[in-house]
């Protein structure tokens, strides 16, 4: 009898160890992201970014007849438009709210979202600049869009690093690095764009 | 009775060696406790890993918020005119072409329901509230409101509650904006499982009542 037993219970043993193994394995690679840690936070907030910098190429493509203007903007609206929905999948992967009623930034150190709204991230054109720049037209338009959307990819850059150096996550860390490399690419373009309209650079 | 059973019996009824003895083969079976544990323990890992893997499949939205109404099969048609919706605010329907801008936008005067449902076909949340509300719960909601992509608040006079949160196909009416299933609302519905258009855009449209 107990020379049967024996095998019995160290094959039990062996299957308990390898499921555990495998559990816990699965749970430290996969490791879906909580709803309140950076990568959440970063793809909630950075497609609400991502939403704006959509909408000022969009008025600037209607308000310049500029071959040069008109197509980074057109480039800024596919990619950013892409970008948001990678980071909504993303979110709807981890099961994860696409909101935070707590407020925006606040996996982002030093940038807490002291309920001030959108506006508490960093680059974002305040209402009355987006107005401003639908009224514009001509080279005014692109100078002020060009102003505008250097301020909002810096401070996109920023949220990008942040996330960089706050998530190991695979995904995120190469969408954020896209991000940080595309967008300073960008602002050298644009400050070039400055420079010819004999504007000072931004 | 199985072969191998058979064969069992027939060995115990067999007198040799030291079984010489003969025994009752039904008072006679032993335990196999090897057996229970192998399989309690295979049962136990099964158990674990199916509930791990529900806990992870486990969608945010939560459909469980009391008090809340669902609307199925609303029409998404465009229209010109005025719609007749079905219940007051409307939680979906016919609309406007043109949807109100949902970028987290208070509005201080009603807006056009066409226009409002169009914006919660995009993923918006809705927070009409009765004219009269106290300052303080006004103030919360507008707080929640302007750190909210994809919400807006309009006041709304024929409201038969203080507050009403709408989203396309789901509504709940509040008493009190300090209500914890306004969050609930907002996190389970804004860009959530129910909209019918995702990635639509929140402004770019109508921007004023």
């Amino acid at each position: 009898m107990t020379r049967g037993r024996r095998p019995t219970v160290v094959l039990a043993a062996l299957i308990l160890l390898a499921g555990l193994t495998l559990i816990a394995v699965n749970m430290l690679r996969s490791g879906a992201p909580g709803t309140n840690g950076p990568e959440a936070g970063f793809a909630r907030d950075m497609s609400t970014h991502h939403a704006q910098a959509v909408r000022m190429s969009f008025i600037v493509r209607d308000r310049t007849d500029d071959r040069d203007v008109r197509l980074l903007a057109y480039d800024i609206i596919n990619t950013q438009q892409a970008q948001i929905g990678m980071m909504t999948a993303w979110l709807d992967e981890w099961g994860l709210p696409k909101t935070d009623p707590a407020g925006p930034m606040r996996w982002m150190a030093g940038h807490a979202g002291h309920g001030g709204g959108a506006g508490a991230m960093p680059g974002m054109a305040t209402r009355d600049q987006l107005a401003d720049l639908e009224k514009a037209s001509g080279e005014d338009a692109e100078v002020r869009f060009l102003r505008l959307m250097i301020a909002h990819h810096r401070g996109g850059v920023d949220m990008a690093e942040a996330v960089l150096t706050l998530s190991g996550h695979d995904r995120v860390q190469r969408l954020a690095r896209t991000m940080v490399d595309g967008q300073r690419a960008e602002i050298g373009q644009m400050n070039a764009m400055l420079r010819e309209r004999g504007a000072p650079e931004a | 009775m199985s072969k191998s059973a058979r064969n069992r019996n027939a060995r115990n009824t067999n007198p040799r060696g030291k079984n010489a003895r003969p025994k009752n083969a039904l008072t006679e079976t032993q335990v196999p406790w090897g057996t229970i544990a192998f399989f309690t323990v295979i049962g136990l890992v099964a158990f674990v890993a199916i509930g791990y893997a529900f806990m992870q499949s486990r969608s945010s939205a939560d459909e469980s918020i009391a008090g809340l109404v669902t609307k199925d099969d609303l029409s998404r048609d465009h229209v010109t005119g005025t719609v007749k919706y079905e219940t007051d605010p409307p939680m979906g329907g016919e609309h406007d072409g043109a949807w109100q801008n949902c970028n987290g936008r208070v509005y201080d005067a009603p807006l056009r329901n066409e226009n409002a449902v169009h914006s919660l076909e995009h993923g918006a949340v809705w927070i009409a509230y009765r004219p009269g509300l106290p300052a303080d719960q006004l103030e919360a909601l507008q707080t929640r409101v302007t750190g909210t992509d994809y919400t807006f608040m309009s006041p709304y006079p024929s409201l038969d509650a203080p507050i009403a949160l709408s989203a396309w196909g789901k509504q709940l009416k509040l008493q009190d904006a300090a209500d914890p299933r306004v969050d609930e609302f907002l996190r389970a519905f804004v860009k959530g499982p129910q909209t019918p258009e995702p990635g639509a855009p929140c402004d770019g449209a109508k921007d004023t009542p």
